[in-house]
């Protein structure tokens, strides 16, 4: 089956000592090395303003992550398991491969496109002087 | 090399200036456009430019003359970054296309391609679910302190 990549980031509340947040992520490791799955990146985005209050509170620690994994029922379990932490007010999840997917996608065309270019532009300006010149 | 280049720009020179006399720019558009195709070099790419700059002479012409209003000629932000993925994460560059309130601007305001504005209305609405961005109606901590202020007064 193919892998997928996902995003997962969560907000625990703001109060919050970093060995709760610890636990979380132990948490999630341990559920994605069960189903043979990778955490490819983790960031702590530390505490941010939130856009709008959430669980009464404007403030959020913020921790973002990347899995890879080829099992998509993993991201259920761990969506199941985040609301079931008191510490996390937020999540979410999302695919992020088939975006990915299509960015190469146009990268490469555009490359393509930029390597056909500059047959049909460089000649172009090469000869401007001399043709002013002859035009005078 | 010159040989070529300068019979080819002879010929081509001719049918550049008649084109530019042709258009209904007037005189405004006719010394632009020499310079332009004059730059153009080669006799072939000379004539494809001084094409389309006819037909675009002549909209461009009763556009200046009907109403004289100014309109800032915008471009597409991620077009000119090139941006082939437009990122939730990022709310700073989101918050850019997103009035105070939250709700996201048109692509009329804001100059972006209509693809981009697709992908840009996926971003805001993911930002929107992990609280990088305001809902459209909820801005947040402005509520509260201006109802009170409200009572006030």
């Amino acid at each position: 089956m193919e892998e997928r990549l996902y995003d997962l980031i969560f907000i625990a509340r703001p109060a919050t000592p970093e060995e709760e947040i610890k636990k979380v992520l132990s948490m999630i490791e341990h559920a994605c090395t069960e189903k043979g799955s990778k955490i490819e990146k983790t960031e702590h985005w530390g505490t941010r303003k939130l856009a709008y209050r959430v669980a009464k509170h404007r403030e959020g620690i913020y921790v973002y992550q990347q899995i890879r994994t080829s099992h998509g029922e993993l991201i259920a379990e761990l969506e199941r398991r985040l609301r079931v932490q008191d510490t996390v007010i937020k999540y979410l999840t999302v695919r992020l491969d088939e975006d990915l997917k299509r960015q190469k996608k146009l990268g490469e065309r555009r490359e393509k496109r930029a390597a056909r270019r500059p047959r049909r532009t460089a000649p172009a300006p090469a000869p401007t002087p001399e043709q002013t010149a002859a035009a005078s | 090399m010159s040989e070529e280049q300068k019979q080819a720009s002879a010929p081509s020179g001719a049918p550049q200036r008649e084109g530019g006399h042709g258009g209904s720019g007037g005189g405004h558009s006719g010394p632009r456009r020499e310079g332009g195709p004059g730059g153009g070099g080669h006799g072939g790419g000379g004539r494809r430019e001084g094409g389309p700059g006819g037909p675009s002479g002549g909209p461009g012409g009763p556009r200046r003359g009907k109403r004289q209003y100014f309109r800032k000629k915008k471009v597409c932000k991620f077009c000119v970054e090139k941006m082939d993925f437009i990122d939730y994460k990022r709310a700073d560059i989101l918050s850019q296309f997103v009035q105070e309130r939250g709700k996201i601007l048109p692509r009329r305001m804001t100059g972006v391609c209509a693809r981009h504005q697709r992908w840009l209305g996926v971003a805001i609405k993911r930002a929107r679910n992990i609280a990088l961005l305001p809902f459209a109606g909820s801005a947040a901590g402005t509520q509260a302190p201006r109802a009170v202020e409200a009572h006030k007064s």
